[in-house]
């Protein structure tokens, strides 16, 4: 909470040492001095600065209000704008993410289980690939030549589920390469530890240990950023959205900051900055969920 | 000497093992052959690297990827577990026959699992019977390794054990089908003096509950003189001189077990430095010529480095690979620190006598 107020303190007090003239979207040229003075006064721009913020964060926390959008659409509330756009990003980016997570992690499985071998060299030129080559290549080359191959649209439209289907591989890709790399090395390491041994010492066999003992330890350090990743696919991807012209979140943060839009500014850095600190926070109890050693509550030595 | 021959559990001929390190090959075991005695304890020694975990890893098919069994053959059950080659094949031996308590508690359960969980699993994989009666079994098998309130422990994760508490799971989770075989590899090691004490004697108690056949792997010769009934000395990937606790410790005959008792710090004399090997053992990477220990034995003999001694026969169940055994070969004596331990002996004995006497 305090790490929230912060942030969103000093972005507040670093944006209004901005010049005025973007409060006037973009017609300042035609107004008179009074007329600006009169927008700036309505703004509650002239007010020392504490008042200001004392404002901001009165309308926030008791009205839930962020303020109107100055320049992208005027006049509608940032809120209204942000969430049927963040709406589309995290419906893509939750679906992308399911698959990220299940081919990903049963790549990995099974890439540690037979390593070194044909399948876990073959993951690993998938992985390479996909982080050598830049994403534009492929994203091109799937919206280009894969919609032709599979007959699916080439862009997406709301009332047809078809279209979904290539932004979510595009998005999906990268995805799998990291959760698959990690899982394997997550699971290489924790099958050299000894209690592998002992497992099998016990008379289990290799697959026995890696479904029974290896894969839910090689998980949890990956269980904490989950939380994280998941709030923040509501966030979009610039490139998949735009190549693909899905209504999402994914340039909105860039745009309003180049077209100076300062109330939006405000508004995103609050959504990101509560998603961080959300996800940081589910984070932590998912770790403390899935490992008995760690617990958020405080307790004496721990032996 | 037939009845000797049912008494065997375990025989191992000319084991040779090999391990494909960095493209080259080491010999880690050099043609090992031995009897295990059913109800028997026997304590291997030897230094790091002589091999003496590799050897017994063979039992049970739990060598590395990059080592196996180049010739040779572990006689178990009717079965030669040295052609065993699919894991299947070991899967109704590992921890049903034989089970392995390893050296470091502290990593070698896994800290996700209750310890119940852990061990329940040892039996359920080769027993099946009803979740509700593996659970009595592991409560019965909590409470046979001395874990008080076994209810309650069940539950708890390793994390939640000391070390020595945690060596006692292990050691449950070894014994939970009961095997015929336990191999120890330095099960004290990793724990304080005093727990390795209890340790020890929670081995024993088991071992004369069950009629266990216990291996010590160990280079704590205190370890050994606790429990041992006989004694393997190793070097260099081979068994230099076997005989009972008594015939090894009171009358070595090779020179390699001379120079490990002689560096026995309880052997030292006050003001005299503490006798110590001096080389280092012999690259495993080349074949070895004559006796592996002769480049570091100051009382070798020629024929010590030509050719490799053969076996020779002090009793019935103590042998040596010594030249120094061989009728030929000129008397040499061993060091002074030997003889002392051999008066050692003879005074005890005497006590002995002397006790009866005034009895």
């Amino acid at each position: 909470m305090i790490t929230m107020f912060l942030v969103l303190s000093i972005v507040f007090m670093l944006m209004r040492l901005l010049p005025v003239d973007t409060y006037f979207g973009g017609r300042s040229d035609s107004m008179s001095d009074t007329v600006k003075d009169n927008i700036l006064k309505q703004l509650g721009l002239f007010d020392p600065w504490y008042v200001q913020l004392g404002n901001f964060w009165k309308n926030l926390l008791f009205h839930g209000d962020l303020g109107e959008s100055i320049v992208i659409q005027q006049g509608v509330k940032c809120v209204d704008l942000i969430i049927p756009k963040a709406k589309w990003s995290f419906q893509f980016g939750a679906i992308a993410m399911v698959f990220q997570m299940l081919i990903g992690y049963s790549m990995g499985v099974l890439m540690a289980r037979w390593k070194g071998k044909f399948f876990d060299s073959l993951g690993n030129l998938y992985i390479l690939l996909i982080n050598a080559l830049p994403a534009a290549v492929y994203f091109l080359f799937i919206q280009l030549y894969l919609s032709k191959v599979l007959h699916l649209p080439m862009f997406f439209e709301p009332y047809n589920t078809a279209s979904r289907i290539l932004p979510i591989i595009c998005l999906s890709l990268g995805g799998i390469a990291s959760n698959a790399m990690w899982m394997r090395r997550y699971m290489v390491d924790q099958m050299n530890l000894d209690y592998i041994r002992l497992a099998r010492a016990k008379g289990m066999t290799s697959s026995q240990v890696a479904f029974r003992h290896v894969m839910r330890n090689a998980f949890i350090p990956m269980a904490q950023s989950l939380p994280t990743t998941l709030l923040f696919t509501i966030s979009g991807s610039l490139y998949v959205e735009s190549l693909f012209s899905i209504p999402g979140m994914g340039g909105l943060l860039i745009t309003s900051i180049q077209r100076q839009d300062n109330t939006m500014v405000q508004a995103m850095v609050l959504l990101y900055s509560a998603i961080s600190v959300v996800g940081l926070l589910l984070g932590d109890i998912m770790m403390m969920v899935c490992d008995p050693r760690i617990s958020l509550v405080k307790k004496g030595g721990s032996r | 000497m037939s009845e000797m021959k049912q008494d065997v559990i375990l025989s191992v001929k000319d084991l040779v093992v090999k391990f494909n390190l960095r493209g080259q090959v080491l010999t880690a075991i050099r043609g090992i052959s031995m009897d295990l005695h059913k109800g028997e304890s026997l304590a291997i020694v030897g230094e790091s690297g002589s091999g003496k975990s590799v050897f017994c890893k063979t039992f049970m098919g739990l060598l590395d990827n990059n080592g196996w069994v180049d010739s040779g053959s572990i006689e178990y059950a009717g079965q030669d577990l040295a052609t065993f080659k699919k894991e299947k094949e070991w899967l109704h031996i590992r921890g049903k026959k034989i089970a392995m308590v390893f050296q470091d508690p502290m990593t070698s359960l896994n800290p996700l699992k209750p310890v119940g969980k852990q061990i329940q699993e040892a039996f359920t994989l080769h027993n099946k019977v009803s979740a509700a009666e593996a659970k009595k079994r592991t409560l019965e098998l909590l409470a046979d390794v001395g874990i008080p309130e076994p209810e309650r422990r069940y539950k708890q994760y390793p994390h939640e054990f000391s070390g020595g508490m945690r060596q006692r799971v292990v050691i449950a989770i070894a014994m939970a089908c009961v095997p015929e075989i336990l191999i120890c590899d330095e099960p004290t090691t990793a724990l304080d003096v005093t727990i390795q004490a209890q340790i020890l004697e929670l081995l024993k108690a088991l071992q004369r509950k069950y009629g266990l056949t216990i291996i010590y792997i160990t280079h704590d010769l205190g370890v050994v003189a606790n429990v041992a009934d006989r004694i393997a000395v190793m070097y260099a990937g081979d068994i230099v001189e076997i005989g009972s606790c008594d015939e090894v410790f009171y009358d070595p005959k090779h020179p390699y077990t001379w120079a490990l008792l002689s560096s026995l710090p309880q052997l030292g004399v006050k003001g005299e430095d503490l006798y110590s090997i001096q080389g280092t053992p012999p690259n495993l990477f080349h074949e070895i010529h004559g006796d592996a220990f002769a480049p570091r034995n100051p009382r070798a003999l020629k024929v010590d480095f030509v050719a490799r001694p053969p076996y020779f026969e002090v009793s019935p169940t103590h042998k040596a690979r010594t030249w120094l055994l061989d009728p030929r070969s000129p008397s040499v004596e061993p060091p002074e620190h030997i003889k002392n331990i051999r008066n050692i002996r003879k005074l005890k004995k005497e006590d002995a006598v002397n006790e009866q006497i005034t009895r």
